[in-house]
């Protein structure tokens, strides 16, 4: 059964990685740039979010943190290509830096608050990018893309974030298998009797917390070079915030393939939904697909299909 | 410093407060009562707004006769909606994130609803006093921010009076504080919460009302009300109506006085950053006492 599993996993790896052989359009590419992203998203945020139950609504701000560090950087040492690409990892150390002086404080706070001191960290990031000049400013930065064909670079870059999801994925792997994620799930379900058990919550909070911090860090440094211009509006994106939490808890917090699920369909309704209708009327059905998933599948896809599987 | 301008922007921020308050109460109740965060709340008191605007520019309607209109249809609207779709998920593991998701999606629907019926275009209410201003001595007060003020303070007087005078209100009170201890008292906790809930949309529609004769407002306004909802029922104390007040009023002092001293991109920068340092060392908020 493992075996099978692990196969079915190591053909997709391979089929995924040789898509842009295949020769699909530039436009088939991006758009699972766009999926590879939201994976990584959503299953690093799971790890505080999903695992330990904490809801944060600021994601977004550690990948913003990661695309400006990433254009800052790349901008002020003119770096070559493959240079920039690899700053986005040190992105990712800065995000962590800042998840860590935020997490301090902000994981003694539990339940909705917490969600509503990380959403208003994310604004109070937005706002000082915008406004101090050295972060960024209103104007945002200029990158200088690779002077190659345009199907080229976007297939490297499809191949960096793919990359960047299976390493993604393999960490979640592990964390959902180790005592780490299994201490975290104990302190979701009550963390005051997580801490008569002798397992260090605050310690295993703040480790989560910077573990999620990471990866969508060296996303948003990858994103901001794949769009060679980079805004305040575009990576603090409120929306983007909501949506990862939306992904990751549609398809089922605290599972492995739940985020994959919830960032899959979520990104694929998203631009089938933008491609066939009008712009209101498809958010409009957006907008009900949440409450008809929510009212049918409380527990997210993941958990519905469990119990299909399991009962008669 | 400049007396009279300190002295305008205080008053201009305790009506704006106020505003906040009305605007903010019901989203308090749901949350405390229900354990349901509404996300759709600030939504549906933008809703309230556009109806004004139509009520007004077809059938010369003042902005508080209409609150007489789309209150008790908000009412309505959201017995229906607690039937169909928040009833159902109080089943949910964790009632907190279900809510939050379905109504984030419900919110979705009415800004897009409000964007095809109302178009995306700013609108301010302007009924036939809109240019018109009380002037007393150096202070002046346009007179639909007073209109405004004073809707907001009968708004919340009402239900603060709902809830401390009627039968019906202190059984809301009563799950809110013991929801078993109510239950075996006879309490009906489903048709509470329904009440609680319609309620809360209707205020959120007066609010809306009241906002919308301060501020300009469009169909996407709603997204920064919610974050002054959140602001000021953290800071007032969930499911607490009296520090819901006091919260707004001392908020809208607080972006008053910045709006006036500080340059305007520094202003949202404050209220976030107040709201951070609050929630991280007094989440329960200023006040412990309940509804």
């Amino acid at each position: 059964m493992k075996k099978t599993y692990l196969a079915i996993l190591a053909i997709v790896t391979v089929v995924l990685a040789a898509f842009p052989a295949f020769g699909p359009e530039v436009y088939y590419i991006s758009f699972m740039f766009s999926v590879f992203m939201y994976v990584v998203l959503a299953s690093s945020w799971n790890f505080i979010g999903g695992y330990g139950g904490y809801l944060s609504f600021g994601h977004a701000a550690f990948f913003g943190i990661g695309a400006f560090a990433t254009a800052k950087v790349a901008a002020v040492f003119k770096l070559t290509p493959l240079l920039t690409i690899l700053a986005a990892i040190p992105a990712g150390g800065v995000a962590v830096l800042v998840a860590l002086i935020i997490g301090y404080p902000c994981l003694k706070i539990r339940g909705p608050y917490f969600a509503v001191v990380t959403l208003c960290f994310a604004f109070v990031v937005d706002l000082l990018v915008k406004n101090i000049e050295f972060l960024g400013g209103a104007d945002g930065i200029w990158l200088k893309f690779m002077d190659i064909p345009e199907k080229m670079s976007r297939t490297i870059m499809y191949e960096v974030m793919l990359l960047l999801m299976i390493i993604t994925l393999c960490v979640s792997w592990f964390f959902g298998r180790s005592r780490f994620g299994a201490g975290l799930t104990a302190i979701r379900a009550d963390e005051e009797v997580a801490e008569t058990m002798a397992i260090p919550a605050a310690k295993l909070k703040i480790q989560a917390f910077i573990l999620s911090a990471f990866f969508p860090g060296v996303a948003g440094g990858l994103f901001a070079y794949y769009l060679t211009y980079i805004h305040a509006d575009v990576v603090f994106n409120v929306n983007i915030s909501i949506l990862i939490v939306l992904m990751a808890m549609f398809g089922g917090g605290g599972t492995w393939l739940g985020p994959i699920i919830g960032a899959v369909v979520l990104t694929g309704v998203n631009e089938g939904l933008s491609t066939f209708a009008q712009a209101e009327i498809a958010r409009i059905i957006y907008g009900a697909l949440f409450i008809v998933v929510t009212i049918f599948m409380p527990n997210g896809i993941i958990d519905f299909f469990r119990k299909k599987g399991s009962s008669p | 410093m400049d007396a009279v301008l300190v002295i305008q922007s205080l008053i201009s921020g305790i009506m704006i407060g106020m505003v906040y308050a009305l605007l903010s109460v019901g989203f308090s109740l749901t949350w405390g009562v229900m354990h349901v965060i509404h996300i759709s709340h600030a939504a549906f008191g933008l809703l309230g707004a556009f109806l004004a605007y139509s009520l007004l520019q077809y059938f010369g309607l003042d902005p508080v006769a209409s609150a007489a209109v789309s209150v008790p249809l908000l009412f309505i609207v959201a017995c229906g909606i607690y039937q169909l779709l928040i009833r159902p998920i109080t089943r949910a593991k964790e009632v907190i994130v279900a809510s939050m998701i379905l109504t984030f999606g419900l919110a979705i629907i009415l800004e897009n609803v409000m964007v095809l019926v109302w178009k995306a275009d700013p609108r301010v209410l302007t009924p036939a006093y809109a240019s018109g201003a009380l002037i007393l001595g150096p202070f002046y007060f346009q007179y639909p921010h007073l209109v405004g003020f004073g809707l907001s303070i009968v708004g919340i007087t009402a239900l603060y009076l709902f809830l401390k005078k009627t039968y019906t209100g202190m059984a809301v009170r009563a799950a809110w504080q013991q929801p078993e201890a109510a239950r075996l008292y006879g309490v009906n906790l489903y048709r509470i919460s329904m009440i609680t809930f319609a309620l809360a949309v209707s205020t959120a529609g007066a609010g809306g009302i009241s906002m919308a004769l301060l501020n300009s407002f469009e169909p996407h306004s709603h997204n920064l009300w919610l974050i002054y909802l959140f602001l000021v029922v953290i800071v007032g104390g969930v499911g607490n109506v009296l520090g819901t007040a006091l919260a707004g009023l001392i908020i809208g002092v607080i972006t008053g006085l910045s709006m006036a001293f500080l340059p305007f991109q520094w202003v949202n920068l404050v209220t976030f950053g107040l709201l951070m340092v609050f929630l991280v060392f007094r989440p329960y908020g200023l006040f412990k006492q309940g509804v």
